[in-house]
């Protein structure tokens, strides 16, 4: 992961600008560095540039893959969340997890649950085919829309 | 057994014929015994059973709550799935949480004893002093954005409580209501659950928010939550437009919870 620096200020002016324009995330980038700031998602700062060895583990949404590519829009294979919720990656605390990076799931199968309110709602995969990324931890809240996996 | 053995018998009887006159809206399974309600409701959801349809079971074998915990399922009580295909998004349907919430709060209103203090504890189990007596769980299948069907599991216990497990318990029987039965409940239940569900259909989410936060446990108050990543305690602000938790946690920091369990509260 190549070093980066820290710009307290770029990173409070995005988060003015967000609450000014009602948005839930701006993302900026510059010099090989990429800023983004998300309502509920905290903030992060990284590398763009530097191609990165494969995750030993489920990556947080806001990291980037060897692409530099991280938003559902422009994930091939996204899976998104239908709903503002609580995503959860095991069926519950301690079980193995529905998929792991790399399994070959089949359409339809259950491979995340995203719950709100007690109403469970269990993510089913859109398409078979091989689970690239996992862009979320166990219990990490989720907005609307948000990319939660990569089915390849 | 003597004499007294038989009333309650009887009493099953009477109940019995009470419920062949639930509203022509549902649609009644009665089962001895099954895995879970919920599971039974869902795996007839796919098949394709009508909005309506009542799974209800004596017993359960592996009765579930949240994430993966056991709900203890001996005869006496009541365990209840209900399958419901209203036409909205998939995003609406935890307001339907609340829905199930007020309609058995009100089932227990008309079973408990006035003097009894029952409350909502967040997002939908019911409490009796300060006891669980009542919970319920939701399963959605979505088609797209759109909600395709929701099952709608309910416990209550009427005749025994399994004591104390992740929070203090009750039931109906322990909490005054000596006659409560199993069947009567169900019937309270179906009877306010059709009328909240007609409110909620022409009105939105307002009313039954208001008479939620009205009945809720501890609001205002200092609460402990338990989320699946951490541990956190302040003050239970308010429920937020779509049913989620605001939690101040000092210095007029606020988080907004959706899925959580409310271990503790501290009532003034």
């Amino acid at each position: 992961m190549a070093k980066f620096k820290f710009d307290d200020d770029l990173v409070r002016s995005l988060a003015k600008l967000l609450e000014e324009t009602g948005l839930t995330e701006i993302e900026f980038e510059a010099e090989g560095q990429r800023v983004r700031v998300a309502r509920g998602g905290g903030v992060t700062t990284e590398a763009t540039a530097q191609p990165q060895a494969a995750p030993a583990k489920p990556e947080a949404a806001t990291e980037t893959g060897e692409t530099g590519e991280i938003d559902a829009e422009h994930l091939p294979g996204a899976v998104t969340s239908p709903m503002v919720g609580t995503a959860y990656t095991a069926p519950e605390p301690g079980a193995p997890p529905f998929v792991s990076v790399g399994d070959t799931v089949r359409e339809g199968q259950t491979v995340l649950i995203v719950e709100a309110m007690k109403t469970m709602n269990p993510i089913p995969a859109p398409h078979g085919g091989k689970v690239m990324r996992i862009l979320v931890e166990n219990g990490d809240p989720v907005e609307f829309g948000e990319a939660l996996m990569a089915i390849e | 057994m003597g004499v007294s053995a038989l009333a309650p018998r009887i009493f099953l009887k009477k109940r019995m014929e009470d419920l062949s006159q639930l509203d022509e809206l549902y649609h009644l399974i009665s089962l001895d015994v099954v895995d879970s309600t919920n599971e039974e409701a869902a795996r007839l959801a796919r098949e394709g059973a009508p909005a309506g349809t009542l799974v209800w079971a004596k017993s359960q074998l592996g009765g579930k709550g949240r994430r993966g915990r056991e709900w203890i399922s001996p005869g006496g009580n009541l365990y209840m799935s209900l399958i419901l295909r209203p036409n909205i998004l998939l995003t609406q349907a935890p307001q339907l949480s609340f829905v199930a919430a007020v309609a058995v709060f009100n089932a227990l209103c008309f079973t408990l004893p006035q003097t009894a203090k029952i409350h909502m504890k967040w997002p939908n189990d019911i409490l009796v002093e300060g006891k669980k007596i009542a919970g319920i769980l939701l399963e959605s299948s979505a088609q797209g954005d759109m909600l395709e069907w929701l099952v709608v599991g309910i416990g209550v216990n009427v005749a025994s409580s399994p004591g104390k497990v992740s929070f203090p318990s009750t039931s109906l029987h322990e909490s005054g209501a000596t006659h409560a039965s199993v069947e009567g409940v169900l019937k309270h239940f179906t009877d306010s659950f059709k009328r909240v569900m007609e409110e909620w259909s022409g009105e939105g989410f307002a009313p039954v928010r208001k008479r939620w936060l009205e009945f809720a446990w501890c609001l205002g108050e200092k609460i402990e939550v338990k989320t699946e990543q951490e541990l956190l305690q302040g003050r239970f602000a308010d429920l937020d437009e779509s049913g989620a938790l605001v939690l101040e946690t000092g210095k007029g920091e606020k988080r907004v919870l959706t899925a959580a369990d409310v271990i503790m509260g501290f009532p003034t």
